[in-house]
């Protein structure tokens, strides 16, 4: 074991091309430098690129990360994140996206921290990796599977009810440009394609069971300071309404503040919010919470529907984003059809957010005339017709009629209709999470320069600007843009979640004594940050390295053109040349050059 | 007065926060898998999430089973005498709940023993799903629900001598129950 704990000191490498695997025992020069998770698997990929130079991401020279952090399994709130990175097929730059649950915990719990998966199997396989033992099974039988299936039949044939799964549904296998991964039912790494690469491997699914005691230094300090941490999240105030409606509650937040996408992200107020919203989830669809690996705020909701057409539907969610995306985006008002489309997105393997958010391009490009009758094969769409956006789901899922166009993801659908162009909402190539910037230059800001595209974790700045930051100048809004880019980064380094810091406002002290805790060695905040900045300079100079640059680090064109026409902030619009000013302040505050390459690109010489 | 751990399903989250606190707390080791409790999932139909742990038998079939007679019942507690266990796992197999638990690095089967009278699964539980409660407080909640779901109770406020009041009344059932 390298340091006193926290690492294992080893990552699994495994090749699906001759399902081979071997066990990387690594120097502590490595955990040191980079920490964990996101860290471990941005370095991974970096030295990939380094071998193989440039490659096709849907070619078996990608290398798949799994990456849970030193501190994921731990005795601490919310501890059950793991990352999932690759080159992502839908940016063709760098991508991440992480997953709660417990899988991560279970791949520390083999004993390793951290899973690289080489190659490409001939024939649709599983992963399985039982503590030391490792294979690579052919399951051609779950051809086609959705994930509830695949992870039951997998169960089954192993003989074990509480392995854990993570696994694809049709849509990775058909190279949807937006497949997630799935585990444990509703636990998803949705964004950059992530499940895409998996499909484009013929891995169907990784399944896990460890049984290892993970290398914790001093577990009497852990245990002190988590049971502070657990008492105080037990008292806080918003800890019962937390736990009733989770992320739904952001529905009527950020409806009030103006921000919700409705119609394709034209409009930032829903006049039906009241029925997509959280009471209208507690008052007549909740039958219970779940939660993520030792976390108290359970911010899952479990729905069941009672009635109507889609009367018997049970899903875990939906969240904020996929309510938001599947619902106000597309106008859609029967929460019924919006837990119907959470159910099937899980099930299928699809990104809820790129879902909804491609759908409602289509849907305005059709109520526009940009779309004809005979591109969308003869069917029409238009605000709100649930069956319609129910059956356009499964056929992306499926690649089928127009469904095949779409999967390709906002790069495919505008090289085939470039016409959409105003109207897809994308940064880089990854379409656009559920948050308006429109009325927040900062959040513009952050979806602009975010690593992987326009993502809302990367930096979601645009409560804090709208509550408090009226006048802000530009520094202070692009000082807390690259302040949100590294702590959030940290968590995802450290392999946690960071719902307890932004949402009930945990000390980032605490992250940091809890990492010097688990390691031996005491680290402060500013130190970690500034790992976690070399990170992101890295996932940057990948970025620029394979093509990113100046021109891809703005929002979408919306943003600019279409000024807001309702709500608290109507009229307002991104500011281009305070964009620009704001973006060149930041490549300097980051120290890269005018163009925004950091100084390392030149180290990846490929 | 003796207590009891009782665990109420539709409360659980499966956060895991009892598995991974029984593990820190009583082995002292970072390892969920060494707990003396573990959520047990099922889903989507039905969804389930319950902590399974011994509830502490009163007629224990894993001390009948036991081939040594290493377990034995003490001030309310079902426990293993670790010098007489043979590590057979036939009490695991006999338990009707699944409540007793097997790891590799460990001989003798994990099982709770109520961590001297303080559970702290039940401590730490964030949604209330796991409780300690007296013995024979059991079944009141069952007996409770029965009750309340036969008599709709209504509430209504009124002012008494300038004061506001409330009553709490029983009404019966909807008209279609009254009908039969």
């Amino acid at each position: 074991m390298i340091k006193k704990g926290g690492y294992f000191g080893r990552l699994l490498h495994v090749d699906m091309t001759d399902g081979g695997s071997r066990v990387e025992e690594y120097d502590e020069s490595l955990a040191e430098q980079f920490i964990g998770g996101r860290g471990f698997a941005v370095k991974l990929i970096w030295d990939n690129l380094q071998k193989k130079g440039r490659f096709d991401p849907l070619g078996g020279d990608n290398l798949l990360v799994v990456a849970p952090g030193p501190l994921t399994g731990v005795y601490m709130p919310s501890s059950g994140k793991n990352s999932f990175a690759a080159i992502s097929p839908a940016t063709g730059i760098y991508g991440d996206s992480s997953m709660g649950g417990s899988f991560g915990v279970e791949l520390r719990q083999a004993g390793y921290d951290g899973l690289a998966v080489h190659g490409r199997a001939e024939k649709l396989s599983y992963l399985f990796i039982d503590d030391d033992r490792v294979k690579v099974i052919e399951c051609p039988e779950l051809a086609g599977k959705g994930n509830l299936e695949t992870e039951g039949r997998i169960r089954d044939q192993i003989g074990d009810h509480e392995l854990r799964v993570a696994s694809i549904g049709p849509a990775g296998e058909n190279l949807v440009r937006f497949a997630c991964i799935t585990s444990e039912w509703s636990r998803n790494s949705g964004r950059c394609g992530i499940g895409t690469v998996m499909g484009s491997k013929n891995l169907k699914a990784i399944v896990v069971r460890g049984n290892r005691d993970l290398p914790v230094c001093d577990l009497k300090r852990v245990e002190d300071i988590s049971n502070q941490a657990y008492k105080e999240l037990a008292g806080h105030d918003m800890m019962s309404f937390w736990q009733r409606q989770g992320l739904m509650s952001v529905i009527d937040y950020a409806n009030e503040l103006g921000i919700l996408p409705t119609y394709n992200f034209h409009d930032v107020h829903f006049e039906k919010a009241e029925q997509i919203n959280g009471y209208t989830m507690e008052a007549g669809y909740k039958i219970g919470n779940t939660a993520c690996f030792a976390c108290p705020m359970c911010c899952g909701n479990i729905n069941l529907v009672k009635e109507g057409k889609y009367a018997g539907t049970v899903t875990e969610g939906p969240e904020y984003e996929t309510a938001a995306m599947l619902g106000s985006n597309l106008g859609i008002s029967d929460f019924g059809a919006i837990l119907r489309g959470n159910h099937l997105c899980d099930d299928l393997g699809l990104d809820t957010i790129s879902t909804g958010n491609l759908i409602g391009a289509i849907i305005e490009g059709y109520e526009k005339d940009l779309l004809t009758i005979d591109d969308l094969d003869g069917k029409p769409i238009v605000w709100g017709d649930d069956e319609r956006v129910l059956e356009l789901v499964t056929q992306i899922a499926h690649c089928e009629s127009v469904g095949a166009t779409i999967a390709l993801g906002a790069k495919g659908v505008l090289e085939k209709w470039p016409q959409l162009k105003p109207l897809v909402q994308h940064v880089k190539g990854l379409e656009q999470s559920a948050y308006d910037c429109r009325g927040a230059s900062s959040m513009a800001l952050a979806y602009g320069t975010s690593d992987i595209g326009a993502h809302h974790t990367r930096a979601w700045t645009v409560g804090k600007e709208l509550e408090m930051g009226a006048d802000w100048n530009i520094e202070q809004k692009v000082d807390l843009v690259i302040y949100h880019q590294h702590i959030r980064s940290l968590f995802d380094m450290f392999g946690v979640c960071r719902l307890p810091w932004i949402e009930l406002g945990f000390h980032e002290d605490f992250y940091a004594e809890l990492y010097s805790a688990v390691v031996g060695s005491d680290y402060g905040l500013d130190e970690l940050l500034k790992k976690s900045e070399h990170i992101y300079n890295m996932t940057r100079a990948i970025g620029v390295k394979l093509g990113s640059n100046k021109s891809q680090d703005y929002p979408p064109e919306r943003a600019f053109d279409v000024p807001i026409h309702s709500g608290p902030l109507a009229g307002k619009v991104c500011d281009r040349q305070e964009y620009e000013q704001m973006l060149n302040l930041y490549y300097t505050k980051r120290g890269w050059d005018p163009q925004g390459t950091p100084v390392i690109t030149g180290e990846l010489n490929f | 007065m003796r207590r009891k751990l009782a665990v109420v399903p539709e409360r659980c989250s499966g956060c895991r926060i009892c598995e991974i606190t029984c593990a820190v707390h009583r082995q002292g080791v970072n390892n969920p898998k060494k707990a003396c409790i573990r959520v047990t999932t099922v889903y989507p139909h039905p969804v389930v999430r319950m902590p399974v742990v011994c509830s502490q038998c009163g007629d224990p079939k894993c001390a009948a089973a036991c081939p040594t007679n290493a377990i034995f019942k003490k001030d309310g507690i079902v426990q293993i005498n670790k010098d007489d266990c043979v590590a057979c796992h036939a009490c695991v197999d006999a338990c009707p709940f699944g409540a007793m638990y097997v790891h590799s690095e460990i001989d003798v089967p994990l099982k709770c023993d109520l961590c001297e009278g303080d559970p702290q699964c039940a401590k730490m539980c964030p949604t209330e799903a796991i409780v300690f409660l007296p013995e024979h407080v059991f079944g009141q909640a069952h007996r409770l629900n029965n009750v309340l779901s036969y008599a709709h109770m209504k509430e209504i406020e009124y002012m008494e001598k300038g004061k506001r009041k409330r009553l709490r009344y029983a009404d019966h059932g909807p008209s279609e129950d009254l009908e039969r």
